[in-house]
């Protein structure tokens, strides 16, 4: 009995947390996607700007790129799909930068 | 046969190497994952999981015995409790190495070292190196009863852990769910204790 319960507690920590999924960290207005930036687009728009891009994916409506700043800082950023612009720049869950967060 | 085959410590080690073995194959096969995520990057949370995994495992086994002292199980593993300590500290070597990697730039590692979930991430493995190194048989006969007390380091890099897991994910819930088995085991350990203490005055 004990040892069966002793298992179950232990696989409870093991089996359980296997989740991943759509991360809600930032959403952008509804946009119409023939309307977005294709990912080169937007690589070359930041590269431009003197950002390095690893690689971004699609999260809350936006584009989030993961890469490096003008200033060397590794990074999370939420852009705007239709326009490119910067809407949320996050490093390990802290906000550096957030779009009309003073308006 | 079978029962020889579990007390071997190759049996546990092997049990305990086995998340490493899809790690090493996927870092090996030199391919990104979806989106174009380098591989550095993917693995960074399978390996930073499975290290707090085993640091929990190994929590968990004192309040455990106290709650199943019967249990044949939680005594095999508590005579293992270090090759576990091991496996936690391995998997946060190769977390650590993996984030160096993947930052790629001096710059950058210490551009965001100051943030929550960073800094408290270097504090657990920092803490991490002596227990490992004194881990060794000879290690825990030389140092006596210090052992235990310089041990007692791992509930800081758990608590560490929890924040830097929270605060780099930037988000509260897989980290809570690993550690509250074990939050709830302290809770119990820390009443029976209390428990105890109040008792004991009346017995003399």
């Amino acid at each position: 009995m004990s040892f069966k319960l002793s298992l179950a507690v232990l696989s409870t920590v093991l089996v359980l947390p296997l989740s991943a999924g759509a991360t809600g960290v930032h959403t952008c207005e509804a946009t119409n996607k023939a309307d977005w930036m294709s990912k080169a687009d937007l690589t070359t728009k930041l590269e431009s700007e003197g950002w390095s891009v690893r690689f971004m994916k699609e999260d809350g409506g936006c584009w989030e790129v993961y890469g490096t700043t003008p200033e060397g800082e590794r990074v999370e950023g939420y852009f705007h799909p239709v326009t490119g612009a910067p809407e949320l720049i996050g490093q390990r869950g802290r906000v550096l930068f957030k779009a009309g967060s003073d308006d | 046969m079978f029962r020889n085959l579990l007390l071997h410590r190759f049996f546990i080690w092997a049990v305990l190497a086995l998340p490493s073995i899809p790690m090493t194959a996927t870092l090996l096969s030199g391919t990104t994952g979806p989106d174009g995520m380098p591989m550095t990057q993917m693995l960074l949370h399978p390996t930073g999981e499975f290290s707090a995994r085993f640091l929990i495992i190994a929590m968990m086994l004192t309040p455990l015995r106290m709650l199943f002292p019967s249990s044949g199980f939680v005594r095999w593993l508590i005579k293992r409790r270090r090759y576990i300590g091991m496996a936690a500290f391995f998997y946060a070597l190769l977390h650590t190495l993996l984030y160096l990697v993947d930052m790629g730039s001096l710059r950058a590692i210490l551009g965001e070292f100051l943030a929550l979930g960073i800094w408290t991430g270097w504090l657990a493995m920092v803490i991490f190196v002596p227990l490992a190194v004194t881990s060794t048989d000879g290690a825990v006969r030389r140092l006596g009863p210090r052992w235990k007390t310089l041990q007692r380091f791992v509930y800081i890099a758990a608590a560490a852990t929890l924040v830097h897991w929270i605060f780099v994910h930037n988000n509260l819930g897989p980290a809570l769910v690993h550690f509250l088995p074990l939050a709830t085991l302290e809770t119990y350990r820390a009443f029976q204790f209390l428990q105890k203490r109040n008792r004991n005055p009346q017995e003399t």
